[in-house]
Parts: C-alpha cells; structure tokens; sequence
C-alpha cells in the first residue's frame, strides 16, 4: 500500500492506496464521493468521470496514484457555499436528471466545455457528451440544459 | 494444486523521472513489468500477469515539434493534443489528427497517449494506418541500446509488437514531405458504444510537377488484417503512372485482395475498395491543390 495526499474539491486527504487501485476506486469507496458512480469500468459509459486539472477523464481508467499532484473536481464541487452551479439549476429545470446515474459525469465534462468554450453550438456540445452514455432522457433535455446553462452564465 | 493469479493486483507502483530510470524498471520487472501513461489500455485490460507499473508520464514525452528533419511526437502525447494540435492541423499531417479524433471517446482522448494506441497494437489501431503512410519511424529505448525501427516492422500480430518487455517507445519521427504530397483519411465504424474501426484506410500520394504523374503512393488499413497493413501491391500499380480513367477504381479493388479480414469479411473487402477509391482520389486531389 501507498500512502498518497489527493486534492478533490480543493481540499487535501491523505489517504492509503494499493498500485492497482483506480482514482474512481479511492474517491468512491474510500474518501465517500459517491457522486462518482461506477458503471461500466472500462472507460465507455462515461460515469465516473471526473475533472482533473479542470479536464474531464474516467476516472476508472486512472490510477488512484497517478492523481496525486493533481486538482479533482468531482461534481460536489460545482456547488459553491450551498448555491446551485447554473449548470445543475439548469439541469433541474430542463428534466435533464431522470434515474440520475449519468448526471454527474455529464455535468463534469459540461463544467469542462463551458470553462474552454463559454458559447458552444449544440453541435459542440453533443461532441463533448459523446463518451457520456445516458439511458434515460434520449439527450435531448441535457443538451437544452447545458446550453441554456451557457446562456445564463454569459448574462 | 496451485492457484492461479486471475485478478489484476500489481504490488508496485513506480514515476520515475527520466527514462533511463524508466528502462531500468522496464529491464528488472521484464514481462511482469507493464509501462502506464494514460492507462486506457492498460486499465482497461487488466492483464493479471503485470506486477509492477510503471507510470511514464512524467518522462517529457508528451510533445509535438517540427524541424528541418521533418515532425517528431513523444510517445505519451495525448490523442487530445494531437487531435487540437495547429502544428498538425494545417499540413498534409493532418491525417494524424483526424484518426486521433476517431479513438474512444473525448474522456478517453484527454488520457489515451499515441504511444499507447500504438505499443497495445490492436488490429483495429486507429492511428496506424496514417503513421505507415507517413513513413514514421520509432525509437525504442533499453537499458543496452537504442534503435529506431519503421513502423512497418513493428506489428507482428494482435496486440503483438517487436518490442521487448525492457524497451521503451520512447518518440515517433516522420519524416519531411516532399512538395505535391497528398493525404486522406476515411474510416467506418462499427456502431458500438466507442466506434471501433470496421475499415480505415489512409492514403498518400506524391504527383510530379505537373500534377499528371504519380510519383509515390502509400496506402494502409487497419481492421482488416490480424495488423495494421500496407497494400504494397497496389502501391505499385500506382507508382509511376499518369492518371487514367479506370486506374484508381482497379487498385482500389487491388487493395481489396490485398486484405485479409477474419470477421465480417466480404463486407471489409468490399469497404477497403470503397474507402481506398475516395482515399486515393482525395489524397490526389490535395496533392494538386493549393489547399491542404
């Protein structure tokens, strides 16, 4: 086991990893983000995606070790002191959140898009959901959530 | 009775900070040792044989550069780099690009490095097929030496390659392209949750001044063979010649005996010609026009 020091959501926890633990095995099971959701583990549904270094990876696919040195973002942090991210207000509103599972992987790598690109094109934005699987709503309603999302954050 | 290791458990970790440390590792671990960068491959894998990992991305090795000798990528280049990259974008390169934006999926590009597309091996590999048609080569590194081997030479099966389990890929070099070269790139997919390749193929063709002749021509495919190919065969029925009515659609079908698909394979041969007719015509095309 290895004893490493993880930065998610801008605090510090020291924690204990053997090498083959994966960053969405520590910060689910043992540091208690269960925001961070297990799917498919092999990097094709897109749920356990996180932001590291405000870049959104599957987090099944990245040593727990390789994070350390590293800012991660889980979706907890989108909030900031107890106010809704426009991004999760949007998703609220436009019933983007059915059974939940994929939302906050898609609002991690829509946190991404609209920190790189602040006005992208639906076209732009269906690119950046496509390694996010969703088996509810068809997309359409996250799609409409993360561009009205941007609108509201360009006012 | 003795219980067998079926579970992926590595007991060590390694970073180094150079590669001659990395190949150290390399050289004590052998083939219980397994080099991780974006671990995508890796990861995804779990081969239960590996016990020691060893991280590279801390080697310097994630770069795109371009000089007199023509390009050279670090091996732990990720495909998002590569697939944004403006030194790439806006040159005959470019097919580089467009194959890299066709792996996985955007999270899987922000960790996926080109070294490792390339050292996994797949048969299906996406960027295989516009490296070999750029002529890249290379550098593998070990304790005892360094070589450069053509990328033609390093695919000996699914998922094997020449290299040995103490070397490290250390950069992939491609060399400078002569003026009137085209390239192109196209590729189906197999409907899946990540779009493998069913057929790509990457095309390059050098016309003379006069845009008559075909001076050189290269053509690859991924999918369609137990590795990464080049139809050399038909390469040759375009070397040298004028362009011709009826030419191009005759090799696109040379390409098609050329492959040798284990799935599916009356459909990818059929493909292959379909995709290697629009890959050489575009690429004659780009080859002739002021516009890459």
């Amino acid at each position: 086991m290895i004893n490493i020091r993880l930065n998610v959501n801008n605090e510090d926890y020291q924690v204990e990893v053997a090498p083959y633990h994966t960053l969405r095995d520590v910060l689910r099971d043992k540091l208690g983000f269960i925001d961070v959701k297990n799917g498919c583990n092999e990097g094709e549904c897109g749920s356990c995606t996180v932001l590291v270094d405000g870049k959104p990876v599957t987090s099944c696919l990245m040593l727990a070790a390789q994070a350390q040195g590293k800012r991660i973002t889980t979706a907890r942090g989108l909030a900031t002191d107890g106010k809704l991210h426009p991004l999760q207000e949007k998703f609220i509103d436009c019933g983007a959140v059915q059974c939940g599972y994929c939302t906050p992987g898609m609002l991690m790598v829509a946190k991404a898009l609209l920190d790189k690109n602040p006005n992208p094109t639906e076209e732009e934005v269906r690119a950046a959901i496509s390694g996010n699987i969703c088996r509810c709503t068809g997309y359409q309603q996250i799609v409409e959530a993360i561009m009205a999302a941007a609108a509201e954050m360009n006012k | 009775m003795s219980k067998v290791k079926s579970l992926f458990r590595p007991t060590e970790y390694f970073k180094p900070t150079s590669v001659e440390e990395a190949v150290k590792l390399l050289a004590r671990y052998n083939d219980k040792g397994a080099a991780i960068a974006g671990g995508t491959d890796v990861l995804a894998m779990k081969d239960p044989r590996i016990e020691a990992l060893i991280d590279i991305t801390d080697l310097g090795l994630n770069y795109i550069k371009s000089d007199s000798q023509g390009l050279r990528i670090g091996a732990t280049t990720t495909l998002a780099d590569i697939e944004t990259s403006p030194i790439l974008s806006k040159s005959p390169y470019n097919i580089i690009a467009q194959a890299a934006h066709e792996i996985g999926t955007p999270l899987i590009r922000n960790l996926g490095t080109i070294g490792g597309n390339l050292c996994n091996a797949s048969p299906s590999a996406d960027s295989p097929p516009t490296l070999l048609v750029l002529g890249a080569k290379l550098k593998l590194v070990s304790t005892l030496k360094s070589r450069e081997v053509p990328l033609d030479e390093f695919f000996v099966g699914p998922f094997r390659t020449i290299k040995g389990h103490d070397e490290l890929l250390t950069e992939i070099e491609l060399p400078l392209l002569s003026p009137r070269t085209g390239t192109s790139y196209q590729r189906l997919t197999k409907i899946t949750t990540i779009d493998e390749a069913l057929v790509s193929v990457a095309a390059l063709v050098v016309m003379d001044d006069k845009g008559g002749v075909i001076k050189d021509a290269r053509i690859a495919l991924t999918s369609v063979a137990p590795t990464p190919m080049r139809a050399r065969q038909a390469e040759e029925m375009l070397r040298g010649r004028g362009i011709k009515d009826g030419l191009i659609e005759e090799v696109a079908r040379a390409v098609a005996d050329e492959t040798s698909p284990r799935s599916r394979p009356d459909y990818r041969r059929s493909m292959s010609a379909v995709l290697a007719e629009r890959t050489i015509k575009e690429a004659i095309a780009r080859a002739t026009s002021d516009v890459v």
